[in-house]
């Protein structure tokens, strides 16, 4: 008996030797005396058929400091009673790293940060399991992965991950920001979140769309302060085609900053609240002034702009302020690219050497201060415009900084917007996820910002933003295959989007060059050797591409058709559009379908042509019962030509069932077909009309795309004479 | 902005890390070869090639642990045969072998100083296992640019270095395999589909070194295909698979695998050292055959049982890749590899008073068979019960797998059956693709241009396993969306309804499925005619071996047979049907016929995979058949009014 207790004792000993006082600790956090939820097992009738429910969920965010040191702890505790296979199969493994390097605050290079990683089961008939998680984990390369032992159908599978994460910091922090919908993968019947924060740290945090509110709970220290968001009853969220979450979902936003001094509140980057005792739940118009005054002095290096406006005359400010944007974008982008491609494919090591002291515009802040220099200078006035992207809200709900985008009205006589450039945007052009929205306008008087006031941006239509397609279909002579010729124009968004997916390097750097005379990558090298070796070298990268760019063309032309196997596949690029928002990219391509489409019926064919304007959104049932409000990209147009050369000694039947016109205020679907001489022309539209419609138009756009998509199914009959 | 541009870059380059400025360019003579490699090898998917690629192969011994050792160095010449190409050099390694050198050098030999990785190898399958990767990205910036490689592993015993192949990754000009062989080491190298290749063989005894080099050589060999379906590469590319018998040492000569029994014997030392204490699930035992009547109800009830509540988790870390686990331990954890399922299935059987037995066997994917023994023979475990006089075989990895059936994958294949000191070699019985019949019936007419009526599906043997298996692991709340998007393949033309299925949980059962059809969009009405579309299912349709020049292997015997009748609607006539195809051959029957009588038209698709491959030899006429088929399936029925 006596040797059974020491052997029991060292036992004990050993064990707890084995995890840490912080393991230990967190270990109680979540399973010690007081959890609440150690005996929730029951799950209501409604979710029965469920895969997995998730009997409580609490998240947890820590916040403590000494000085510079901060202590910063996240956590999360799941219990979740699996009903299925599949269930089982999603929590029978488990990845983690017990210690990891902090990014925040000051470098180390030490590993400092340490998860704690819990897990039990408990049985149908409430025996819980504890997992050795040290024991049965194992770890390779830092990697710690766990299989769970016994895990079956009808447990209850109860784990946390608690993340301790200590650094220093002397500056304004900010964590990052959280934004997330209460409801996740599974039905929740308790949710829990708590945060934990004394002075020093502020706080901003609002909930949404019906989810409950942060409530402040008592402490025991005065210095200390907690609070608890606390909701039940929450269904499962699900994949829906064209929803916005964080609109429709109970779901929360908060951030938490560190800052140590007045001194430091003042140069966050963020919208603080007053004091840490309070918790800020909107952002004002004032304090978004507040805020921005003193960051959006006009401020860059404009040297070389000034250059290029010298001995050039411009009609208006219009014309000369889309003049400097595109030369921008080629200055302070485009002329770089090469060089990214060159020391990415390991041509060069430091290809930037031939370029001076090059400059790179990296953020939308800079963007502003850098253009807004060249505006000033040129006594052309401007608002900045401080907007917010429609997945997460309107401007009255701004919470956190990092939401917000920048850019730059121009106030001509039409207004020119301007926002951070990329290889292929355009003056006027601006992300369609802050199209249409309410935004500040903060406007300077001297250098200062000083007026702030309310405005709304402009919203690009279907017919700005188009896919234009001009097909020419033959039959070949012995009816084996579909040869297709198509001519594909792009504008606005949809333009920008098909640039950066078609184009390669040397399809749009030469024509900036040349456009602007500035010397390529090569040209810039002194050396006469240096030049024709790593000519040779960027030719092959070139060529290399092209090769590969060719087969994402085709791919991408038989998705487009929802087809597969195009034979004979070329393609050429006849115009980039860069140069305005509604300038036309256009390609050509050509290819021969040789199975499908056609099919052979007696002495006759049936063609099946509604294919031809390619894979049409097929809605599945459920889909019809929508409860949600629709956010497409933005509003586009879809206009097609088909041209079909009928075959000698062929007529066609079938022409009414192309036919269609169904135009509603959400889109419109509609064609044409008639047959002018030997050559069957259908003209096919499909629109969507905004990039928001309330769920009582949903009806309206089921409209419209089942028209579409019953035309894709529609064919003619090429009849024998 | 950058990292827009990034990913265009990304599908040809994965970065290579190197530190120095590379100053070696091809010169003429390089850039000559490198476009006469790419005229012999001409493929587009290759980009690189090897000039020549020399194995160099010795032996030694480590007295201290009393094994024989390997060393094996390969060097290789690559060059560059496209405009630009990046790949990745890489060589695995284990707990048992150990890469010594890795270079990578310019063509004059220096070093090309990539920064090499060096991590654990993560496979799908295996949850844990021990095998590590070392590698690097390599770029060949324009055309005829080269490289030299030169790898030195080596091998803590000899029984894990199994094969040799000639075939690499890359095409290659000259292969030269060349193996010294000590006198004190009696090994074979068997030559295994040598057949059809010219390979120049020659011997060169060493007196001195006490040694004999065996040379091998081969010239433009193409690269291993990368088709999918392929069968297994020990049945299709040349190589030597190592026999190492037995070696000498201080005139005493001792074992290595010199025969079956020696395999055996190591197996079975790793086998005997388990405890099998069956305590843990004898209650469990005695719970699942207290209510059977028969010993078969029994078995299945042990071996489903096993199917159901034992995941698929491996892992090979060092001797674990040989030896099972505890079937108690198997039993506590709910999860195993095929070698804890096989010894978890035995100890269950034996505790419920049944002869059950460990299995080692090699799947389909490998062409061995216990006649050359070797580690590389077999990669499986199953178990096997002795009831009768008869021998069943138990594969606790199948998942609903009805007891007395045999997945494909082991059916003809040799097993080797613990027998004491002693095995038994016995073969997996084959089933016929009968077996796995298909059968679909679909009984449809016309109401006005929809397609409206009943249909019927029936699997049997594998079609059904598989579908069981994979409805059983979906989420509860999607099982019934998931079976009309199984029998209406996610088109919104095709409405399936009413839908009564057979217990889909049982898997002694065969599977029906009986619904309700309305195919919209499949036939249109033009003047006086009805063009019908009659086929929604259209199989094999997809099966063009233009291209290919691998067999093409199934997962499974196939056998489809489906009928659709449709009514003729009163006052139409049939004016049109495509042609019935016939052929058959000894891999394949397939036919297609069209029938009619009074008022209806019956089409039938009779589809026979006998052996569950297409064979290279068959492509020609495969291929006719697939045209003549995708004839049928675009061809219109035809219905005129009278």
């Amino acid at each position: 008996m006596k040797l059974y207790s020491t052997v029991l004792l060292l036992f004990v000993s050993i064990s707890s030797f084995g995890q840490s006082k912080e393991a230990l600790e967190a270990k109680d956090f979540f399973w010690g005396a007081n959890d609440a939820y150690k005996n929730a097992t029951e799950i209501p009738e409604k979710w029965t058929n469920e895969s997995a429910v998730v009997l409580y969920k609490n998240i947890n965010y820590d916040f403590h400091k000494f000085g510079k040191n901060v202590t910063y702890k996240t956590s999360i505790r799941k219990r979740i009673k699996l009903l299925d296979k599949a269930a089982v199969e999603e929590f029978s493994e488990f990845k983690f790293q017990k210690r990891f390097r902090s990014t925040k605050g000051r470098i180390t290079w030490r590993e400092k940060g340490n998860n704690f990683v819990g897990i039990k089961i408990v049985k149908p008939d409430g025996k819980e399991i504890e997992i050795d998680v040290e024991e049965e984990s194992v770890e390779v390369d830092g990697e710690n992965k766990i299989a769970i032992s016994n895990l079956e159908i009808g447990d209850i599978i109860d784990f946390y991950f608690y993340r301790l994460e200590p650094f220093k910091s002397t500056y304004a922090f900010g964590f990052d920001p959280v934004e997330t919908t209460l409801n996740e993968e599974y039905p929740i019947i308790d949710y829990k979140l708590f945060i934990e924060t004394e002075n020093d740290f502020f706080i901003n945090f609002n909930t949404y769309n019906g989810a409950p509110k942060l409530k402040e709970l008592p402490t025991e220290k005065r210095n200390l302060r907690r609070y608890e968001l606390s909701a039940s009853d929450i269904d499962k969220s699900e994949y829906k085609r064209w929803f916005f979450p964080l609109l429709e979902l109970p779901s929360y936003k908060f951030q938490v900053y560190f800052a140590r001094s007045g001194k430091f509140e003042d140069r966050a980057m963020a919208f603080l609240p007053e004091r840490e005792d309070i918790i800020k739940t909107s952002v004002s118009k004032e304090e978004v002034l507040d805020l921005y005054e003193n960051r959006f002095r006009p401020n860059g290096n404009i040297g070389d702009v000034k250059d290029f406006f010298k001995q050039k005359t411009y009609e208006n400010s219009t014309e000369k302020v889309t003049a400097a944007y595109y030369y921008m974008r080629h200055y302070y982008l485009t002329r770089f690219v090469e060089a990214i491609f060159a020391r990415e494919a390991n041509i060069m090591y430091n290809p930037f050497t031939n370029y001076g002291i090059p400059v790179f515009i990296q953020n939308q802040k800079q963007f502003v201060r850098h253009f807004t220099e060249f505006l000033q200078r040129e006594k052309i006035t401007y608002d900045v415009v401080v907007a917010k992207k429609r997945y997460d809200g309107s401007i009255d709900d701004l919470l956190l900084e990092n939401n917000v985008n920048v850019l730059i009205r121009v106030n001509t006589p039409t207004p020119l917007y301007a926002e951070l450039f990329g290889i292929h945007t355009n003056i006027n052009e601006f992300s369609p996820l802050i199209e249409g929205t309410d935004v500040y306008l903060l406007s300077p008087t001297k250098k200062k910002i000083d007026v702030i006031k309310r405005g709304t941006l402009p919203v690009s239509t279907h017919l700005d933003n188009e896919t234009k397609k001009d097909i020419t279909v033959n039959l070949s002579d012995d009816f084996s295959a579909i040869n297709v010729s198509s001519a594909n124009h792009f504008k606005g968004h949809t333009k920008t989007e098909q640039l950066y997916e078609r184009l390669l390097f040397n399809d749009y750097v030469n024509e900036d060059y040349a456009k602007y005379g500035t010397k390529n990558w090569i040209e810039m090298m002194r050396r006469k050797k240096d030049k024709a070796r790593y000519k040779k070298e960027l030719d092959a990268l070139a060529e290399k591409l092209q090769t590969k760019q060719e087969e994402k063309f085709k791919a991408a032309a038989e998705a487009d058709f929802n087809l597969e196997e195009f034979e004979d596949y070329t393609y050429t690029i006849d115009a980039t559009g860069r140069y305005a928002f509604d300038s036309y990219f256009s390609f050509t391509e050509n290819f021969s379908i040789t199975n499908a489409l056609l099919k052979k019926a007696g002495p006759n064919y049936i063609i099946e042509i509604g294919k031809l304007i390619g894979g049409q959104i097929d809605l599945e049932e459920k889909e019809r019962s929508r409860t949600a409000d629709v956010h497409v990209d933005y509003a586009r147009s879809y206009n097609y030509n088909i041209d079909f050369v009928i075959p000698e000694g062929y007529t066609v039947a079938g022409l009414d069932k192309l036919n269609k016109s169904i135009d509603n205020d959400t889109g419109a679907f509609m064609s044409t077909a008639a047959v002018e001489d030997n050559i069957l022309k259908i003209k096919t539209s499909k629109y969507y009309k905004h990039n928001f419609e309330p769920n009582e138009n949903w009806s309206k756009m089921m409209a419209f795309l089942d028209e579409a998509h019953q035309f894709s199914n529609e064919k003619i009959l090429l009849k024998k004479k | 902005m950058i990292k827009r541009l990034l990913p265009l870059l990304f599908f040809v380059i994965t970065i290579s890390n190197t530190n120095a400025q590379r100053k070696i360019e091809p010169d003429a003579t390089d850039i000559a070869k490198a476009k006469k490699l790419k005229s012999i090898f001409d493929n587009d998917e290759d980009d690189v090639a090897l000039e020549e690629s020399t194995d160099f192969v010795s032996f030694d011994f480590d007295s201290k642990h009393n094994k024989v050792t390997v060393s094996h160095e390969m060097r290789e010449k690559m060059i560059n045969m496209s405009t630009r190409a990046d790949i990745q050099k890489y060589c695995f390694y284990d707990g048992q072998s150990d890469i010594e050198a890795f270079e990578i050098n310019y063509k004059n030999d220096r070093s090309a100083r990539f920064y090499f990785k060096d991590e654990a190898y993560n496979s799908e399958d295996l949850f844990h296992n021990d095998a590590r990767v070392k590698y690097t990205a390599v770029d060949f910036p324009i055309q005829g640019y080269r490289y030299n490689t030169y790898i030195k592993k080596t091998y803590k015993d000899i029984k894990y270095f199994t094969k040799l192949y000639f075939n690499d990754e890359y095409p290659t000009a000259n292969k030269i395999i060349s193996v010294d062989i000590p006198d004190w080491l009696d090994i074979e190298l068997k030559e295994m589909n040598f057949e059809g290749f010219d390979i120049e063989k020659t011997t060169e005894p060493s007196p001195k070194s006490k040694s004999t080099r065996h040379i091998y050589k081969l010239k433009d060999i193409s690269a291993m295909a990368k088709a999918s379906n392929a069968p297994g590469p020990t049945y299709i590319y040349p190589h030597l698979l190592i026999l190492a018998k037995s070696y000498t040492k201080n005139g005493e000569t001792k074992p290595i695998f010199n025969s079956t029994q020696d395999l055996y014997n190591w197996y079975s030392s790793l086998t005997k050292s388990l405890k099998n204490d069956n305590t843990p699930f004898k209650s469990k035992v005695a719970e699942l055959i207290k209510d059977a009547k028969t010993d078969e109800e029994k078995i299945k009830s042990i071996y489903y049982w096993v199917q159901d509540n034992i995941r698929y988790i491996a892992f090979e870390d060092g001797i674990a890749g040989f030896q099972p686990d505890e079937a108690a331990n198997v039993f506590n954890k709910k999860y195993g590899d095929c070698k804890g399922m096989a010894n978890l299935t035995k100890q269950m059987l034996i505790e419920a008073g049944f002869d059950a037995r460990l299995t080692w066997i090699g799947t389909k994917h490998i062409a061995y068979d216990y006649s050359t023994p070797n580690l590389s023979v077999d990669n499986h475990m199953i178990c096997s019960l002795f009831k009768d006089g008869d021998i069943l075989f138990l594969d606790g990895t199948e998942k609903f797998n009805a007891f007395g059936e045999y997945a494909d994958r082991i059916q003809g294949k040799q097993v080797m059956i613990e027998d004491n000191d002693k095995y038994i070699l016995k073969e997996v019985p084959v089933s016929n693709a009968e077996f796995n019949k298909e059968a679909f019936v679909y009984n449809l007419s016309l109401d006005k241009e929809v397609l409206k009526g009943t249909a019927s599906k029936t699997y049997n043997g594998e079609s059904r396993s598989g579908l069981l298996y994979f409805f059983d692991q979906l989420k509860s709340d999607k099982k019934e969306e998931f079976l009309e998007y199984f029998l209406n393949k996610g088109n919104s033309n095709i409405k399936v309804s009413n839908i009564e299925t057979s217990d889909l949980s049982n898997r002694d059962l065969n599977v029906s499925m009986d619904y309700d059809i309305e195919i919209k969009n499949a036939a249109s009405s033009f003047d006086n005619s009805i063009y019908i579309d009659l086929d929604i299912d259209k199989e094999l349709s997809n099966y063009d071996f233009k291209e290919r020049d691998v067999d093409y292997i199934f997962n499974s015997k196939k056998y489809l047979e489906s009928t659709t009748n449709l009514s003729i609607p009163d006052g139409y006539n049939i004016s049109q049907l495509p042609k019935d195809i016939d052929i058959s051959s000894d891999n394949y029957d397939l036919s297609v016929t069209f029938t009619t009588s009074t008022g209806l038209l019956s089409y039938k698709k009779v589809f026979k995979i006998k052996n569950a491959k297409i064979e290279t030899s068959d492509f020609d006429e495969w291929n006719t058949f697939n045209e003549e088929l995708n004839t049928v399936y675009k061809e219109q029925i035809i219905l005129t009014k009278n």
